[in-house]
């Protein structure tokens, strides 16, 4: 079994971080979902946003990142994982599916006031480490920024999340995740 | 339940004001071929206001759609009503590079 975790650090390095994940307190408010379908994610996604609406600023601002960062973990899970013996992908983007035999995607939150931890888990194990890296340092040299340019909601949860991992099985597992801030840096950067 | 995408035109003579509603995604991309057809305004102002959540596959979609209005139709764009989280999100996938803020 290989499994290599790893981070970009601020400067576009690639990290070797084995073994080390985030966590939130012990306490905090915690659930785990298994999806069935594609259709779970729009459901998923309004109990998050029930759940952040309307507090305050700052907490209306993690829910909007939280959904962000579930629709693009969900959409990787469910179309970007899920490939042939050859590398192709089995499922269109936007596609109706039910999750195959055998197959199993899960996700996961915890929120103890001030971080939100999100983390996928599919049972795939198709990313490489070699192809975060692409994804990351193509999207991040992006001077003319091009519609159709791949990897880009892998960008986005690294460019959201203060910290991200990524966790590969191949052929067996892929889990991702990170931590959301309440104040997050990237605000004040304005990046 | 997400919101369903849709999006209005109203057009006065400074040009085109385009309202979108929803979630900018995947599904929205027949709505954006239909939206192109429709702008004949030389000034072309976003309105993000309504606008839930854009994902990875809407910031594709907006990405070709003001590079077409830009070069097919002649037209600027510009980009309005945009919360906090879409803010950045324009910012880190070089959506104010092609539109600037409309103020």
């Amino acid at each position: 079994m290989s499994i290599r975790t790893f981070r970009y650090g601020d400067r576009g390095t690639v990290i070797s971080v084995s073994g080390v994940v985030p966590t939130v307190n012990a306490g905090c408010w915690t659930r785990e979902w298994e999806i069935s379908s594609s259709q779970d994610k729009g459901r998923i996604i309004g109990q998050l946003h029930d759940l952040f609406d309307g507090k305050d600023e700052d907490i209306d601002f993690l829910g909007q990142r939280a959904e962000l960062i579930v629709d693009e973990m969900l959409e990787n899970a469910l179309y970007s994982a899920p490939r042939d013996f050859t590398g192709k992908p089995l499922f269109a983007k936007g596609s109706e599916r039910l999750i195959l035999p055998g197959e199993k995607i899960s996700l996961r939150c915890g929120f103890d006031g001030e971080q939100l931890f999100l983390g996928v888990n599919d049972s795939w194990g198709t990313l490489s480490p070699e192809t975060v890296e692409h994804f990351l340092s193509m999207n991040v040299s992006d001077t003319d920024p091009e519609s159709d340019r791949t990897g880009r909601g892998l960008f986005i949860m690294w460019k959201f999340l203060d910290y991200f991992y990524v966790d590969i099985n191949p052929g067996v597992e892929t889990s991702m995740g990170g931590v959301l801030s309440l104040y997050p840096a990237i605000a004040e950067k304005g990046e | 339940m997400d919101p369903e995408f849709k999006f209005e035109i109203h057009k006065d003579s400074m040009g085109d004001n385009i309202r979108f509603y929803g979630n900018i995604d995947s599904h929205s991309e027949q709505h954006f071929e239909e939206l192109f057809q429709r702008i004949t305004g030389k000034r072309v102002v976003l309105d993000f206001s309504n606008t839930v959540r854009i994902n990875s596959m809407g910031i594709a979609i907006l990405l070709r759609s003001i590079k077409s209005i830009k070069a097919e139709k002649k037209s600027e764009v510009a980009i309005t009503g945009e919360n906090r989280t879409n803010a950045l999100l324009f910012r880190m996938t070089g959506i104010y590079m092609l539109a600037s803020q409309y103020t």
